[in-house]
């Protein structure tokens, strides 16, 4: 019997103490650091935010519209990055009604350059080539009800309240090519692309989900190591979102504020990020 | 001789003491229970599951008070003069005064829709008459930055939360943290709203066996049953869904359409719970209708039709509406006041502190 205790206890032991091991093994794993850098352009050209009352309009989109830029921003979400030999890491998301509870979500606003680079931690060493991320924010999250940090409308969070949700991606500026009528959502020639949409609703194809999950091949692999912070920058293209798939006719198209409304630019989009270069 | 009753009077002492602290121990745990549920959410057992996210959001009775504050105060609006309690009044099953048949804001501006009871929020999935809303946090924005309501940007109204002399105390307490933003803001008006559970109504009771539904009643039941029921289904008395009632074929509000963008939706609005109906007049989203006998003869002969009219509307001979005598609305009246909730009415947990 005392033999049977004793064994039972030595199993026990040796059960604590491998599980204890293994634990300890996952945990010195190593990790290193790897950062997005958003830098967001028009075709070739810097892009640079105006005011609203300038009346120059240094861009041009295909069809010779000249337009100016006073918005450009969108989040990015869910962040995963994959190597050739199944190195993979996803950036936490969690969220919650205060500030620290909210992680995983990324508000880049061209007007504030502390947004346009993100540091991912914990990312396991290895070869990267690949990033994945979700352009706007997904139903899972919107279904969380009001959440804080940079999803909260009062800390310059984008959200759609009559449509509750998330504005994924938003341009706004002004183009003489888009109507001089003023009116509450349109004043003197401006353009306004406001792109959100989460929904699907089975049998009603109307229902539009404008969220988009983007993946970004490498132009060359990142090798992240500990102490070591490479740099994948990723240009988002305007001219593209105006003009990839579907041109954009300022005439026509310069007030978007539904998600049915906004479905030519959200597919434009899908092809509008890529990474220019890898910093190491 | 002393010895002796000194003892028993310490035995005696003893037990007092053993008894006053089983005794007081019950008390507080009969007091805490009744604390406890007071504030806890339960759905009742013939309800459907509760869609709200309760895990993120859990009632407490420093939540709920907070949120039953901020729900009578005019601090939401851009003025300081529309509360919450503006156009939803408890005694009306938290519906609007009929004199105002769409909702008065701010400036004395008006909205184009009937401002809807509140109740058995809980098991909503979406909110407004279009359902653009699919979570109830997300409910209050609407009213507050609506410029024809409060008027007011949400976050100025946090900043106001933010300097006010008692509310950063109370967040505190609810919340347990010195951050207030707009989510806690909505979270403790949610945690308000959700304890709005509406199950006593007599209808409730016989459902229960606890009461008897008159014989004019009975029939209204059977009559509403076999012609009402298919949208106004279950015991929150609406399937959810979107349908075109006939109110109108020019559609100056689009309804559903606006959410869905779909053509079909347009003139498609949310079939509306019956619950407390008898208390909520006027009805529809345009508040055409004054009262329960207007809206029983608009089915029955008052329907317009249009492209996208509720099929259910439509007899097999393609005449519009349902067959109903002047008998028969009656009884199904005296069925539908049977869902008033005067317990809900009355229930002083929502009353201005």
């Amino acid at each position: 019997m005392k033999n049977v205790q004793y064994f039972l206890f030595s199993i026990t032991f040796l059960l604590v103490t491998f599980s204890a091991c293994t634990k300890d093994e996952v945990e010195t794993a190593e990790h290193g650091q790897f950062s997005l850098n958003f830098d967001n352009m028009v075709g070739a050209n810097e892009l640079a935010l105006t005011e609203e009352t300038n009346n120059t309009f240094p861009y041009e989109n295909e069809q010779g519209q000249t337009f100016n830029i006073q918005t450009l921003g969108y989040y990015i979400s869910r962040i995963e990055l994959t190597g050739p030999n199944g190195e993979y890491y996803e950036d936490e998301v969690t969220t919650g009604p205060m500030s620290e509870e909210v992680k995983g979500f990324y508000h880049i606003l061209e007007s504030d350059i502390s947004t346009h680079l993100l540091t991912l931690d914990n990312v396991p060493t290895g070869t990267y080539n690949q990033v994945t991320f979700t352009l706007g924010v997904e139903a899972d999250y919107v279904q969380q009800g009001a959440t804080g940090g940079v999803l909260d409308p009062a800390n310059g969070g984008w959200l759609w309240n009559w449509d509750a949700g998330y504005i994924g991606w938003a341009y706004e500026g002004r183009s003489p090519a888009s109507p001089a009528v003023a009116g509450t959502f349109n004043p003197d020639n401006s353009v306004k692309a406001h792109i959100g949409g989460w929904k699907e609703i089975t049998g009603n194809p109307a229902m539009t989900n404008n969220v988009k999950r983007i993946t970004l091949d490498f132009p060359s692999s990142a090798d992240v190591t500990e102490g070591g912070n490479p740099n994948a920058h990723i240009v988002m293209d305007l001219l593209e979102a105006l003009d990839g798939h579907h041109q954009v006719d300022f005439s026509t198209t310069y007030a978007i504020h539904t998600p049915s409304a906004g479905v030519d630019i959200a597919h434009n989009l899908e092809t509008a990020f890529r990474v220019d270069h890898i910093h190491l | 001789m002393l010895a002796k009753p000194t003892k028993n009077r310490h035995l005696i002492t003893l037990i007092g003491c053993l008894y006053l602290i089983i005794h007081l121990t019950a008390c507080q745990d009969d007091h805490l229970d009744k604390a406890t549920s007071r504030y806890e959410f339960v759905a009742p057992s013939n309800f459907p599951a509760p869609t709200y996210t309760f895990y993120n959001n859990s009632i407490t009775e420093e939540g709920f008070k907070l949120g039953r504050k901020i729900f009578f105060d005019p601090i939401l609006s851009i003025d300081g003069s529309i509360s919450c309690s503006s156009c939803h009044n408890q005694s009306l099953a938290f519906a609007d005064n009929p004199l105002h048949p769409v909702s008065v804001g701010i400036d004395g501006l008006v909205g184009t829709r009937n401002a809807p009871g509140l109740a058995n929020l809980a098991f909503n999935s979406e909110f407004f008459w279009d359902g653009g809303v699919t979570h109830l946090d997300f409910v209050p924005i609407n009213a507050i930055e609506s410029a024809v309501e409060m008027g007011e940007e949400i976050a100025a109204v946090v900043a106001k939360i933010k300097n006010d002399a008692e509310y950063p105390a109370l967040f505190e307490a609810a919340f347990n943290t010195t951050e207030i933003n707009m989510p806690l803001l909505m979270d403790a008006l949610a945690q308000f709203m959700l304890l709005m559970v509406s199950d006593k109504s007599k209808y409730d009771a016989y459902l229960k066996g606890e009461e008897t539904l008159t014989a004019q009643e009975l029939k209204g039941l059977h009559l509403f049953n076999e012609k009402c029921e298919s949208c106004h289904s279950g015991i929150l008395f609406t399937n959810q869904g979107y349908f075109n009632n006939g109110i109108d074929s020019v559609f100056s509000d689009s309804g559903r359409a606006n959410i869905s963008a779909n053509p079909l939706d347009i003139g498609k609005f949310k079939v509306p719970t019956l619950r407390n109906i008898s208390v909520t007049a006027p009805y529809m989203h345009n508040a055409k209708f004054r009262t329960l006998e207007e809206v029983l003869n608009h089915y029955e002969h008052g329907l317009i039709s249009s492209h996208s009219l509720a099929p259910s509307l439509v007899q097999a001979n393609g005449d519009l509406g349902i067959p109903l005598s002047i008998e028969e609305k009656e009884a199904i009246i005296a069925f539908l006041e049977t869902l008033t909730d005067y317990e809900f009415l009355n229930n002083a947990l929502f009353f201005k502190e």
